[in-house]
């Protein structure tokens, strides 16, 4: 019964949606950002602070405050949230949330790998992964050399191993094959997420469609304008764009035959949301980045889900939010603490 | 009393504080109210952050803290720097010590662990020393041990089996001792790998996969006599260290020591110079005085008390120039202070939960001392159940300064608790209402001799009576004379009791209103709202007295001239009173007394036509004033005589020119329908009173017939065996339901008929409660 799902849908996972919607009315608003900028030290940035949903979360730091240590912090109170989520959380909701993770987890394994190919050690790597896509073999990746040997060895037990079907191979691990095993996991990842969440049907997948489908024509954009100058294929371009946006079948086409970034424009000429996102971007310093531009968008995608009721995509969009606002607080302190103030309204507001 | 009446006089006050002595002024305990002090705010945060540190290192060495064992002042701010310096040395002092410890006890750890690999080791070595030698001539059989967190171990043996693809053989046993986790703090019981491998390359990569297992790797020598050796070596280590360890401790300990005697004191010492700075940073500075403004509500009658603080506290910091305190004028409308003690204050907050009294206006508290109890004892009453509950609430107020009653986390218990005094009174009212009822655990007494005599039925009947000589009829002094016989003989029981208590509670009800709407009195001429008196509250008595006071009138009319005698012709008040409305006689109903019709006429008449002067009044008398050119006398009336102290009619008097006539008249239009309907609902509402007494006196009697009775049917010693459980069940049910259950609706029902038919005759209730800036103990926490 996917069309009646609000009928049942509090009996497994009402305290939850509550839950994160209570959350989500402690995320910053555009007033808490306007005193945030005005600090003049991250000792009044934590003043602010407290007096949002934050409270005292800095309060038992000793020592002089330094922006990795907020970092750590905000970071930290996202994974204790998102961990009472994933503890409470009964089927589907708790695959779900499981998807949210696996790209964090993708991130960590690229991470760690790069890393080992640049002969840091390890202990130093770990602190710099993202705590909410840490796994048990984590640490271990670092052994293998070749992406089969990564496989067969260490991510087969994890759920990334169902991603790992197109990047076999028996090439050694160096910068390119990385990023292109990056992209491959991805695609999969975000193809397989875009398939669960079509299974559940209902809001939670008219929720999360636009959300899906606009994170695959970013990356399918960002894969495309990071790749000029590069000795990637077109070819080989188009078989790591994600599958499920909207830019598929035509625009994926037409962005693995482009020669330029004006090209690009012009493929996003042609979709009117991608459209407004490439016209905001300005080219001048202090203006915004394409990076911003869709950052942006996503905010106002992830702000949307919202509106409606009885579905998950509440818990991808808060954590997604969260992120953008851990981002944006990391930003502000920066500035502050570098004494930029010029850039220090770069931030993403959120409501 | 007078503070309990009305509201205390509260006028709006200006403190000038001399910036140097501000601090010691508001030291002392005194009822007052751009961020200047921000940096001893963060200072005090800092201490609290130190402090918080000493507690955990304190709850982690299991140790408690005291309460503060008497109230400390504020620290003066040399005293302040003082407990910080010394706290932040405790503190860096405990920070050494632990962390000594903890690398002591991590080392210690270690040697331990080691141990045991060894030890467990030798028994998987000790068989293969001809395995390795025979199959593996080349090179010799290489080791890698340690412990692993016994969660990891599936996932570590699987991939270094996946990653060395067999070529290893591993073994896991599980630590004889369970150790601590130095990343939890909890104790596990780790496990203890060995691993045999052959060959370089793979012992490489058992070590990086070890690495990123968190494991703790031990060396693991060859040969038996070496690891012998290690063993003996690391045996006279453990020991050292533990020596070493425990002089550790007992250091630690000192330290703790020291800390748990001063930390209580400082804890409540810096909350309070925190809370002084907080407020502090509310005042207005002057710039050119060199003068903290703090403009407060105080009352009128601790005034002279704050200049007296104010001045000790200038004496005290040894400035030059006094620190004073003035009275401003203001248009606001102060806050509401209503002293009370421990007696009253559980009734004043009866009122308050319904709202707080508006500014001076007539406080219904005092009254709900006496009439609160009263009406909840005509619902439960009831000598026995009443007794219970005196005496429950005895024993509370007897024992209400044992700290384990009052600092209980129950929050039911603290709401008994709270209104012990409360339940006093209602039990004992319940007492009295049960003697009059004549009920004690639904049984009747036999106070007074009855006054019933069966003689004249005898006589009557003709039947054989010859046991008893006839007794004149004669009145039972104070209780229902319930016959002597069992109730349910007397079949008229029931109706007896069903008239007497529809009738009481009338009477009461009209009684309690009319006493409401007298009320009202005291605000008018407190507010000097003449007008109010004449316009509002004379057609509110007329036609609340006309009206139903008649109906009271007619109640006691037809008791006192019907008797027994005659009681066959007595007409039915009931139709008297709807032909009253209808202005119609029936002639199936005997008038009452001569004249009735003319009476009732007038009387309704007067109370229909007062209705249009309470809708018209007010509003008239208002829209006329604001016409007629301005006298003067109540502009200057209020400027002179009530001074600061202005009160919420007088706000509207002078906002009056803004007003708009309409909202006037919608609300005295509202109120008048709201009062006339209100009369004739409210009045209804008070039968209430006779339904849940019905209600609990048939329940209790339920309950002794359905169960106390059933334990009586054998009369030997089986039966007395039987009686036991029947009471003990007996005497839970009547607990559960008949105290608990039913006081708590009586409870519930005595609550509304005070908040909606009595206070909404003459309490507005919009005021809000003055929150003086103070020090209590049990806020701190």
């Amino acid at each position: 019964m996917p069309g009646y799902s609000e009928f049942y849908f509090n009996v497994d996972h009402g305290y939850l949606e509550g839950l994160v919607r209570g959350f989500k009315a402690g995320i910053l608003t555009s007033a808490d950002y306007v005193n945030l900028a005005q600090c003049e030290t991250l000792e009044d940035l934590k003043l602010h602070l407290q007096t949002t949903d934050y409270g005292n979360f800095l309060a038992n730091e000793t020592g002089p405050l330094t922006i990795s240590t907020i970092d750590d912090k905000l970071k930290a109170k996202l994974l204790t949230e998102f961990h009472y989520f994933r503890n409470h959380a009964f089927e589907p909701l708790a695959t779900f949330l499981n998807f949210i993770t696996y790209s964090y987890m993708i991130d960590n394994v690229i991470l760690l790998i790069t890393g080992t190919l640049h002969q840091r050690p390890i202990a130093e790597l770990v602190p710099k992964c993202h705590p909410l896509g840490s796994f048990e073999q984590m640490e271990a990746v670092s052994i293998a050399s070749n992406p089969t040997e990564l496989f067969n060895a260490i991510l087969v037990d994890t759920p990334l191993a169902a991603f790992f079907q197109d990047c076999l191979s028996e090439n050694d691990l160096d910068e390119m094959n990385i990023e292109i095993m990056r992209n491959k996991l991805y695609k999969s990842y975000l193809e397989a997420f875009y398939k669960f969440c079509e299974k559940q049907g209902g809001t939670t997948a008219e929720i999360m469609r636009p959300i899906l489908e606009f994170e695959a024509d970013r990356r399918a954009f960002i894969i495309t304008i990071n790749s000029f100058g590069t000795e990637l294929s077109k070819d080989d371009r188009e078989k790591l764009y994600p599958t499920c946006g909207k830019l598929y079948p035509e625009g994926l086409h037409l962005l693995a035959n482009a020669d330029d970034y004006e090209q690009v424009k012009c493929v996003a000429d042609y979709y009117a949301e991608y459209k407004a996102v490439f016209e905001g971007v300005g080219s001048g310093t202090g203006e915004k980045t394409l990076e911003d531009a869709f950052f942006e968008h996503e905010v106002k995608l992830n702000v949307l889900a919202f509106n409606n009721q009885f579905h998950f995509g509440v818990f991808y969009a808060y954590v997604k939010l969260k992120e953008q606002e851990c981002r944006n607080i990391v930003w502000i302190a920066e500035c502050i603490s570098q004494r930029h103030r010029t850039k220090i309204n770069n931030y993403i507001p959120i409501f | 009393m007078g503070s309990l009446f009305r509201s205390e006089e509260v006028c709006l006050a200006q403190l000038f504080l001399q910036s140097a002595s501000a601090y010691s002024c508001l030291n002392p305990k005194v009822s007052a109210f751009q961020r200047r002090f921000v940096g001893e705010v963060r200072r005090c945060e800092e201490m609290e952050k130190t402090f918080t540190f000493l507690q955990q290192e304190l709850r982690g060495a299991g140790r408690v803290l005291g309460p503060c064992p008497e109230s400390p002042r504020a620290p003066l701010a040399r005293e302040a720097l003082r407990v910080q310096e010394q706290s932040e040395q405790l503190a860096q002092e405990l920070r050494e010590v632990s962390h000594n410890r903890a690398s002591l006890r991590g080392r210690l750890r270690e040697l331990r662990q080691y141990l045991h690999v060894l030890r467990e080791g030798q028994r998987f070595t000790s068989w293969p020393v001809g395995l390795g030698g025979g199959t593996h001539p080349g090179g010799a059989t290489l080791f890698v041990a340690g412990v692993i967190h016994p969660w990891r171990v599936s996932a570590f043996e699987r991939l270094l089996w996946r990653a060395c693809r067999g070529y290893l053989v591993a073994s896991f046993v599980e630590m004889p001792e369970p150790m601590e986790d130095p990343a939890t703090g909890e104790s596990i019981t780790w496990v203890i790998f060995l691993i045999s491998y052959w060959g370089e390359q793979i012992g490489q990569k058992i070590r990086k996969i070890s690495d990123c297992f968190h494991c703790h790797v031990y060396p693991y020598p060859e040969s038996e006599a070496s690891r012998a050796d290690t063993m003996s070596g690391l045996h006279s280590q453990i020991q050292d260290l533990s020596v070493v360890l425990e002089e550790t401790e007992q250091y630690l300990a000192q330290v703790l020591d020291k800390v748990t005697l001063a930390l209580p004191t400082w804890r409540v010492q810096v909350q309070k110079m925190k809370a002084i700075y907080l407020v502090l940073n509310q005042c207005s500075f002057d710039v050119t005085e060199k003068c903290l403004i703090a403009e407060v509500w105080c009352p009128v009658r601790d005034l002279t008390q704050v200049q007296d603080a104010l001045r000790q506290g200038s004496y005290k910091s040894g400035s030059s120039v006094e620190c004073f305190v003035q009275r401003i004028p203001t248009s606001e409308s102060p806050p509401t202070l209503i002293r009370t003690n421990k007696f009253t204050a559980g009734f004043q907050s009866i009122v308050d939960a319904y709202g707080v009294a508006s500014y001076q206006e007539v406080n219904p508290a005092p009254y709900a001392i006496i009439t609160f109890p009263f009406i909840f004892a005509i619902m439960f009453g009831d000598v026995g159940h009443g007794l219970l509950m005196f005496l429950f609430a005895l024993w509370m107020v007897l024992r209400e300064n044992s700290p384990s009653l009052r600092q209980s986390s129950n929050e039911i218990w603290l709401t008994f608790f709270e209104g012990r005094y409360l339940i006093l009174l209602m039990g004992a009212f319940s007492i009295y209402t049960g003697f009059i009822y004549n009920e004690c655990f639904s049984k009747a007494t036999v106070i007074f001799p009855s006054a019933w005599s069966v003689a004249a039925m005898a006589n009557h009947s003709s039947w054989r009576w010859d046991s008893q000589p006839h007794r004149e009829p004669c009145l039972v002094p104070a209780c229902t004379d319930t016959p002597l016989w069992d109730p349910r003989l007397a079949t008229n029981h029931l109706n007896f009791l069903n008239s007497f208590k529809m009738k009481m509670s009338v009477v009461l009800g009209i009684v309690h209103m009319g006493f409401g709407v007298m009320l009202g009195v005291f605000n008018h001429m407190h507010f000097q709202q003449w007008h109010r008196l004449v316009l509002e509250l004379l057609p509110e008595m007329v036609f609340l007295l006309a009206l139903f006071g008649y109906l009271v009138f007619l109640i006691f009319y037809k008791w006192v001239k019907f008797s027994a005698a005659n009681s066959l012709e007595a007409p039915s008040i009931l139709i008297h009173f709807i032909d009253m409305f209808l202005f119609t006689s029936n002639a199936a109903n005997l008038p009452l007394y001569q004249g009735q019709v003319p009476v009732q006429t007038v009387l309704v008449v007067l109370a229909l036509a007062s209705v249009p002067v309470l809708l018209l009044g007010t509003p008239l008398y208002l829209c006329c004033r604001r016409r007629a050119p301005r006298t003067g006398p109540p502009a200057v009336r209020l400027g002179s005589r009530r001074g600061g102290a202005l009160s919420r009619g007088g706000g509207a008097q002078r906002s009056l020119t803004h007003v708009d006539f309409a909202e006037i008249f919608m609300h005295q239009a509202i109120h008048t329908i709201e009062y006339c309907l209100g009369c004739v609902s409210n009045t209804a509402s008070y039968l209430r009173l006779w339904a849940l007494s019905l209600a609990h006196a048939q329940l209790s009697e339920v309950l002794w017939t359905m169960v106390m009775r059933q334990g009586f049917v054998r009369l030997n010693y089986v039966g007395g065996v039987v009686l036991v459980p029947v009471f003990a069940a007996f005497a839970v049910l009547t607990v559960a339901i008949l105290l608990v259950m039913e006081g708590l609706s009586a409870f519930l029902h005595a609550l509304r008929l005070h908040w909606v038919e009595f206070q909404n005759k003459f309490y507005v209730g919009a005021g809000y409660k003055l929150c003086p800036f103070t020090f209590a103990p049990d806020t701190w926490e």
